[in-house]
């Protein structure tokens, strides 16, 4: 029988949505042109070359390796890349993302990627074209509020400040903006440098539908009391302290 | 102790901190970003900056270099409130270096040593044939409190320390030999029948047995000056002086040596353990110190054993300070302190609320303090009430989550007030310590996210050494310190380890948690620090009310 993953139990939309981003089956919303990413990520300037770390691997004369020959690399290694990082911050006031969802989300479905959760941010890194691609994949989908989230390389603080009156999630660093047309632009990249051109990532969604999109449980959207997922953790915390307790 | 109907204990402090007409359910704001001069703290430092510009002929503190230019304040720079006290102080006023009380907290850690007193007795009674009695032991005690700080006994032609630079030393004794206390000069006694409530004092005395004890703590400045590893040291020097001058002994004879085996090693009590190579400290450093020994030199339970969750919470500010600002936030990181991960723990009567509520409903639940069974299902059952409650009110209060603006912060005051409320419940700190982890699992998965990567990481796998039965990680929680394995790195989790110890003998209305001869040395009123009420002496240091030992002005040119 072919094994199906279950990824997360729970019949609540919070639940549903958490499969969706662990199983990577996502809506797009969106889609942000390559040159607008890169331009947000800051690491080069769109149409440059990619800096490389070593010579392509066709060109390096690998080593007898079992592993080697099963694993295919992904373009980045193949080509040498240098490893990048994209990191985001989620507000808790319903973004759809929520760190450690971000992190399942990359460590199921972003080959070669090497996923980092924090509570106010979450970071992944991995070769610079595939980290483009990865970060290209979640900017365009539903896993992204373009009030809600945004990408921050430093000085993330804001996922747990109160909103902006406009809405947005707070940044020190003032990265986005509203604009009067409605949509959110980045004004500087990720790590604050400003931007020669604003970048335009569209409208947010309203509110009633990130509270459909998210996957933060609240007591005053989708609460976790009583929830099929309590129940499991409740689980799998008894099995783990059961089995420390090892007398014998 | 009467049911504490919780009520929010957290809206006066946060009327404090943003104003009493302020909306603090208010889920957005207008961020002014004024900079760093809405602070009158942030002010202070600029201006003494520049006042010190042309001294120091460099540059120095300027907030405008943070950030290539955006300078801090650009959210609100909101003071905070020590929980249960008055105090309202700015959040600079709570970093270790700003803050004398903290300080002295620590050195009075530092600078203490307990020694017996019974086998330096034997040894001149047995050995030497000299007679001992409570007039001999006031003159030696006299002698002592001459030579501790510093001054000569024996010896011609010694130099001596100031008195007024190291008036903080003393060496008092205590007993659990009611008659040789009443024989002892007062001013030489701790006192155990008076300090504590009569069933304490029972205790006590009864595990002690007629033992005598001296606590011993050596001038501030010299701790300060040397190190922990120094106390034991500097107190066997002064201890083996005054035994030759009490006891008319030759300086050079080998019963000296018994004497000073014995207030080295034999008969000693360090505060903290010695740590290894790859931690490189001393005895009497903040790293070796138990969470029971942190548990019993907090005061509380003595005046106030009738409100374990206030026990318990003084517990967790003095260890928060000591643990996360002090030990891993400087002298293990290397940093410039963890101040605000330790300061969600004692501040705006955040974490007293989340304690009182997780207490009260296991009181309501169970039936009274240490009356819930002692298993796995309560520790589940309080944990989760409690953790969703904290979760709740962060939700529902915006100002709070702003105030504990990092994962860290909440998933510590989430799981100390679980896991205090456990260990209340039970009367056993096991439990206790098996609720921190139910609720640190609950809080990752309701929210997605907990703390930092390396502070998750011991509290996903650390359901399994809280019964563990393994050589390196079974201790039993009073037992285990900041360098447990799974514990050693991590912000955030050791003061409140240190709390739920302390919250499962404060239910039982225990006179002590771990050692008793550490409670009874921490009574002694001659302590600079206010070891009855932690968060008040923080208070006090921040609003610069505080005076501290150790101070060096009487010896240099006014500033």
């Amino acid at each position: 029988m072919a094994y199906k993953p279950q990824y997360y139990p729970g019949t609540t939309s919070v639940g549903k949505n958490r499969r969706k981003h662990m199983s990577g089956d996502l809506e797009k919303l969106r889609d942000i042109s390559d040159a607008d990413v890169v331009t947000i990520m800051g690491h080069r300037a769109p149409g440059a070359d990619y800096p490389s770390t070593h010579p392509p691997l066709a060109e390096m004369g690998e080593p007898d390796c079992p592993i080697r020959q099963i694993v295919t690399p992904t373009p980045g290694a193949a080509a040498g890349d240098r490893i990048r990082y994209s990191q985001f911050a989620d507000s808790m006031y319903n973004a759809p993302a929520i760190p450690y969802f971000r992190s399942y989300w990359g460590a199921i479905n972003c080959r070669g990627c090497d996923p980092g959760t924090l509570s106010g941010r979450q970071i992944i890194e991995a070769r610079e074209r595939d980290i483009e691609q990865y970060t290209k994949a979640q900017m365009d989908s539903e896993m992204n509020d373009v009030a809600l989230s945004s990408m921050r390389g430093c000085t993330v603080h804001g996922h747990s400040l109160r909103l902006d009156e406009d809405g947005m999630m707070f940044d020190m660093l003032a990265r986005t903006e509203m604009g009067s047309d409605g949509s959110v632009y980045y004004v500087k990249d990720q790590v604050g440098i400003p931007l020669d051109r604003k970048v335009n990532v569209g409208k947010p969604m309203s509110e009633a539908e990130v509270a459909k999109k998210t996957t933060i449980f609240r007591s005053d959207n989708i609460s976790f009391r009583g929830d099929e997922g309590l129940i499991a953790l409740h689980h799998m915390w008894e099995r783990r302290s059961k089995w420390g307790f090892r007398p014998e | 102790m009467g049911k504490i109907h919780t009520k929010k204990l957290f809206v006066k402090a946060l009327n404090k901190k943003f104003g009493k007409d302020f909306d603090l359910s208010g889920k957005t704001a207008v961020y002014e970003r004024k900079g760093p001069t809405q602070n009158a703290r942030k002010v202070e430092f600029m201006e003494a900056a520049k006042r010190l510009e042309g001294k120091r002929g460099i540059s120095g503190y300027n907030p405008y270099v943070h950030c290539g230019g955006v300078p801090l304040g650009q959210r609100q720079l909101v003071p905070y409130k020590l929980s249960t006290t008055e105090y309202v102080v700015e959040g600079d006023d709570l970093h270790f270096v700003n803050n004398p009380a903290m300080q002295q907290m620590w050195d009075d850690i530092r600078r203490t040593i307990i020694v017996g007193l019974d086998m330096a007795h034997e040894v001149l009674e047995k050995r030497l044939g000299k007679e001992v009695t409570p007039e001999t032991i006031n003159n030696y005690l006299e002698i002592l409190n001459h030579a501790m700080p510093g001054a000569a006994v024996v010896q011609e032609h010694m130099v001596e320390t100031h008195p007024a630079l190291v008036d903080d030393c003393n060496v008092r004794i205590f007993t659990g030999d009611d008659n040789l206390a009443d024989e002892i000069d007062d001013q030489y006694v701790i006192d155990i029948n008076k300090l504590f409530p009569a069933e304490q004092a029972e205790q006590i005395k009864a595990a002690m047995g007629k033992t005598t004890w001296q606590a011993i703590h050596i001038p501030t400045i010299v701790s300060r000056t040397c190190d922990g590893g120094t106390t034991s040291r500097w107190s066997a020097m002064q201890l083996s002086m005054t035994f030759i001058d009490a006891y008319n002994m030759c300086a050079g004879e080998a019963a000296v040596a018994d004497l000073a085996f014995a207030a080295k090693h034999a008969a000693v009590i360090q505060m903290a353990d010695m740590l290894p190579a790859r931690r490189a400290r001393g005895p009497n450093e903040p790293g070796g110190l138990s969470f029971g020994f942190m548990a019993d030199m907090v005061q509380t339970s003595r005046t106030k054993p009738y409100d374990p969750a206030q026990v318990s919470l003084n517990v967790v500010a003095a260890g928060t300070m000591l643990y996360d600002q002090i030990w891993l936030g400087s002298y293990m990181s290397g940093g410039v302190g963890f101040t605000q991960y330790a300061t969600a723990a004692y501040t705006n009567d955040i974490l007293d609320d989340f304690s009182y509520y997780g207490v009260d409903y296991a009181v309501d639940k169970y039936g009274g303090i240490c009356k819930a069974p002692v298993d796995l299902a309560t520790a589940k059952d309080i944990a989760t009430e409690t953790t969703m409650y904290g979760i709740e009110q962060y939700e529902s209060f915006p100002t709070i989550l702003e105030d504990h603006f990092g994962g860290s912060q909440r998933a510590s005051v989430l799981a100390a007030a679980s896991g205090i409320s456990s260990a209340i419940a039970t009367g056993h700190s096991q439990i206790g310590l098996a609720g921190w982890y139910c609720s640190m699992l609950v809080h990752k998965d309701a929210w997605g996210r907990l703390g930092f990567f390396g502070y998750d990481l011991q509290d996903q796998c650390g359901p399994t050494n809280v019964f563990s039965y393994q050589g390196d990680e079974g201790s039993p929680t009073e037992l285990r310190g900041a360098n447990y394995p799974n514990y050693a790195m991590n912000v955030g989790h050791q003061g409140e380890y240190a709390g739920i110890s302390s919250a499962a003998h404060a239910a039982r209305q225990d006179a002590y948690a771990c050692n008793p001869l550490i409670k009874v040395c921490f009574a002694n009123p001659g302590l600079i620090f206010t070891w009855d009420d932690v968060r008040k002496g923080f208070g006090m240091g921040g609003a610069r009310e505080f005076r501290a030992a150790g101070e060096r002005s009487l010896v240099m040119p006014a500033v």
